[in-house]
């Protein structure tokens, strides 16, 4: 049992760590920088920012060599969420691209496509959506209803997508389409490498619980895709699917580390808050709710250690990603609603009114019932566990 | 980074678990509630056979020399199978304070016999009304002579020695306490019913009895720090063996959830059912985690011990209750019976709750050690 890092990974940190203080904006690590969310600006700071981790090196760590990655190693990413987290740095507004559709594109694309494709997705040229949910498929991602039909030389494309993340900020769109008919769901699949600036495509903003744009609606009539946007093989688009979301190879790390950051950060805002002059860590009531939040999220870096040992001796990610992402959502949003609860009645003062600055608790707490939904609801990450860990029966319809 | 157990200590672990399942598993303590000792004497005798009892002990004195991490899959075994007895307080809480703090003499007497399987331990801790808090320590040792009562003693009927945790000198404080050596057989063993059967308790009585200092493990009066040491090795200990009982927990009522059927199919299908173990999986994983990490962290003097110890302790005992509960629930009707395994652990879980020292007590130690 050993709990180190490497010579070679801690040097691997030292660089990124000096890269970060040289290269973040000005006032970033103290707070000042100033940062109004849902904005064109904030959108292009976010294209420049991915641009500068590409001029660096540092986009895409765990891609191979020969397509611009680093060939970095599982500790080095685990490294690289650390000092990402530590940080608090600027989003990845690639990150479908960097994390999900270029490694599906080195793992089945064609040499044609890589070439189209993955240099844009470095530097942030091209930002990538994903277009999976539909209206009649949140959990249920096979049941997608949007049409992809075979006109002469073209696709023509039609339906509607949901939840689309970066979606008004996108050049492409990683496209789930129906193809054909089979009598089984997942067969009948197509997915498509479209382009998000054509005439069939509306976005339409969805304004999220917390207030902010982060998703989309988007609209698909008669939208057009080619044969070379095609991903895989037509009609074998769930293979495509199982890929992509296999390339998650260090899982949830980022939250949970970030999870690991947000506790602390807890702790002395319980410390430094006060009501009546004295300090909210003096309180029964909030030592016991902040121990038991420590045992948690003590225990979820510790089952993430855990299965990512795992990792490291088999080569690849097991099921037990369910159970962290699972623990890590559930746990992530009961530490952020005590936030607010042990601010008594001031945690209810948001946005520019909040007692911690920029309505720091107030948003996350907002924002923390998505991650319980997105990425497959608890429910879903439960049916997993139960049926691959577990070895419990399949649900009836499935 | 390797968050694992080693092969090695795997490997001993499953030499312990057919071991047990030899012995059919649990059938050790039921025939132990029914009074019958002759059968855990034997099944310590095995384990002893086995190594499981020298394994920390120093090799002066017949043992392997090995940490608390190695002791780690026997606990989970010995946990799963609900074994009685007092292998975990004399392997973890005794052996420790006399590796550390015993005289010479003390060691030579002591360990060889331990490490052989021919002597046990038991701990008198809690009095009449008391709490587990320096000022609830009032049984007497002053002027040589032990007076007093103490209860809730586990197992002192098998138990070859007792150490006494006594006041030396009057007062509430931590000073003034001595832990003290006493042969089972000089006090008045006085049989306590408890919920959990399978561990025996007994209320020790003291008259007068006379000893000397050779029989004070460390120094007079400043046993309170020595006891808080070796509940360290303890807490570690007790969770391990925990996490084997939650272990076992969640494999019986999947089994179950897979055999079960009811409106024409296996009751593990439904949702609420499913999803109900899930949740008891989570809980078991996180306590292994917590667990192991607890006992690393007592090998190796981190930094963060204290802490890492105790949330190992009240995480366990807590999802204990919570699982076994549960198990009840899942396996319905026949949970509730005495035939099934699901009484022993709900009654086993209550017993550890508050052993040698309250859940209360832990989180506040566990708080002041983060320096809150």
């Amino acid at each position: 049992m050993d709990f180190a890092f490497s010579a070679k990974e801690e040097a691997f940190r030292t660089e990124l760590r000096t890269w970060l203080e040289n290269n973040l904006p000005q006032g970033w690590l103290d707070g000042t920088f100033p940062l109004v969310k849902d904005t064109k600006d904030y959108e292009l700071f976010l294209r420049q920012w991915q641009n500068q981790l590409y001029e660096g090196g540092w986009a895409a760590i765990a891609w191979p060599k020969k397509y611009g990655g680093r060939d970095a190693t599982l500790m080095e990413e685990i490294v690289y969420h650390q000092e990402m987290v530590r940080v608090n740095a600027p989003a990845l507004v690639n990150y479908v691209g960097i994390h999900m559709v270029g490694p599906t594109l080195i793992h089945i694309g064609t040499e044609e496509q890589r070439a189209r494709y993955l240099k844009k997705i470095l530097t942030g040229e091209e930002v990538w959506c994903q277009g999976y949910s539909e209206p009649n498929a949140g959990s249920d991602v096979a049941a997608i209803q949007t049409a992809a039909v075979k006109d002469g030389e073209q696709w023509v494309i039609n339906g509607q997508k949901v939840w689309t993340s970066f979606g008004h900020m996108a050049d492409k769109c990683f496209l789930v389409t129906r193809t054909a008919k089979f009598e089984k769901k997942h067969k009948g699949i197509t997915c498509f490498l479209a382009d998000m600036h054509q005439e069939g495509v509306e976005v339409v903003p969805i304004i999220s619980m917390d207030g902010h744009h982060d998703f989309n609606e988007v609209y698909l009539n008669d939208a057009k895709a080619t044969d070379a946007e095609i991903i895989g093989e037509v009609d074998e688009g769930w293979r495509v699917i199982i890929a992509l979301l296999m390339h998650e190879r260090t899982g949830i790390g980022a939250q949970v580390f970030t999870l690991e950051q947000q506790f602390n950060e807890l702790v002395d805002l319980a410390r430094q808050a006060t009501e009546d002059g004295e300090s909210l860590l003096t309180k029964q009531a909030v030592r016991k709710s902040l121990m038991d939040l420590y045992m948690k999220t003590r225990g979820s870096l510790l089952n993430y250690y855990r299965n990512l040992t795992k990792s490291l001796k088999t080569g690849q990610p097991g099921a037990e990603g369910s159970m962290d992402k699972l623990l890590v959502s559930e746990l992530t949003k009961q530490l952020l609603a005590q936030s607010i609860s042990i601010q008594g009645h001031q945690g209810l003062l948001w946005k520019d009114d909040a007692v911690v600055g920029k309505s720091y608790w107030q948003d996350n707490y907002l924002y923390s019932f998505g991650q319980t939904i997105g990425g497959g609801t608890s429910e879903i990450q439960k049916n997993t566990i139960a049926e691959r860990i577990l070895g419990l029966p399949k649900d009836m319809g499935r | 980074m390797d968050f694992s157990l080693s092969e090695e200590q795997e490997m001993f672990r499953n030499y312990v678990r057919k071991y047990l399942n030899d012995l059919e598993q649990t059938k050790i303590a039921r025939n132990y509630l029914e009074g019958n000792d002759v059968a855990l004497k034997s099944a310590m005798d095995g384990l002893a056979e086995l190594g499981c009892m020298s394994l920390n002990i120093e090799e002066q004195y017949g043992g392997m020399a090995l940490a608390a991490l190695d002791l780690v899959p026997i606990y989970e075994e010995i946990g799963a199978v609900l074994l009685p007895g007092l292998l975990l307080e004399t392997l973890s809480l005794v052996v420790p304070l006399l590796q550390k703090y015993g005289t010479k003499e003390q060691q030579e007497k002591h360990l060889p016999k331990i490490a052989a399987g021919q002597e046990t331990w038991t701990i008198a801790w809690l009095e009449s009304n008391s709490s587990y808090r320096p000022a609830g320590v009032q049984f007497n040792a002053e002027n040589g002579l032990l007076n007093g009562k103490k209860i809730l003693v586990p197992d002192a009927a098998i138990a070859d020695y007792t150490l006494v945790v006594a006041r030396t000198t009057a007062g509430r404080e931590i000073a003034g306490i001595t832990l003290i050596i006493v042969p089972t057989s000089e006090l008045s063993v006085q049989p306590q019913l408890n919920i959990d059967a399978t561990r025996k308790s007994a209320a020790l009585v003291a008259t007068a009895i006379p000893y000397d200092t050779t029989q004070i493990l460390g120094t007079m009066d400043t046993g309170w720090g020595i006891l808080q040491e070796g509940l360290l090795a303890f807490n570690a200990a007790l969770s391990s063996t925990i996490v084997g009982s939650l272990d076992k927990l969640v494999a019986m009522v999947t089994e179950y959830a897979n055999i079960r059927e009811q409106f024409g199919q296996p009751i593990g299908r439904f949702q609420a059912i499913k999803h109900r173990i899930v949740d008891m999986k989570m809980e078991l994983e996180t306590a292994r985690s917590l667990s192991h990490y607890a006992n690393w962290a007592y090998d190796t003097h981190a930094p963060d011990r204290v802490e890492a110890i105790a949330s190992a302790r009240i995480y366990a005992t807590e999802a204990f209750n919570k699982l076994a509960d549960h198990s009840v629930q899942i396996h319905g009707g026949i949970g509730f019976t005495e035939e099934l395994d699901c009484h022993l652990f709900v009654k086993r879980a209550r017993f550890y709750e508050n052993y040698l020292g309250s859940t209360e007590q832990y989180y506040e130690q566990a708080a002041t050690a983060l320096g809150w």
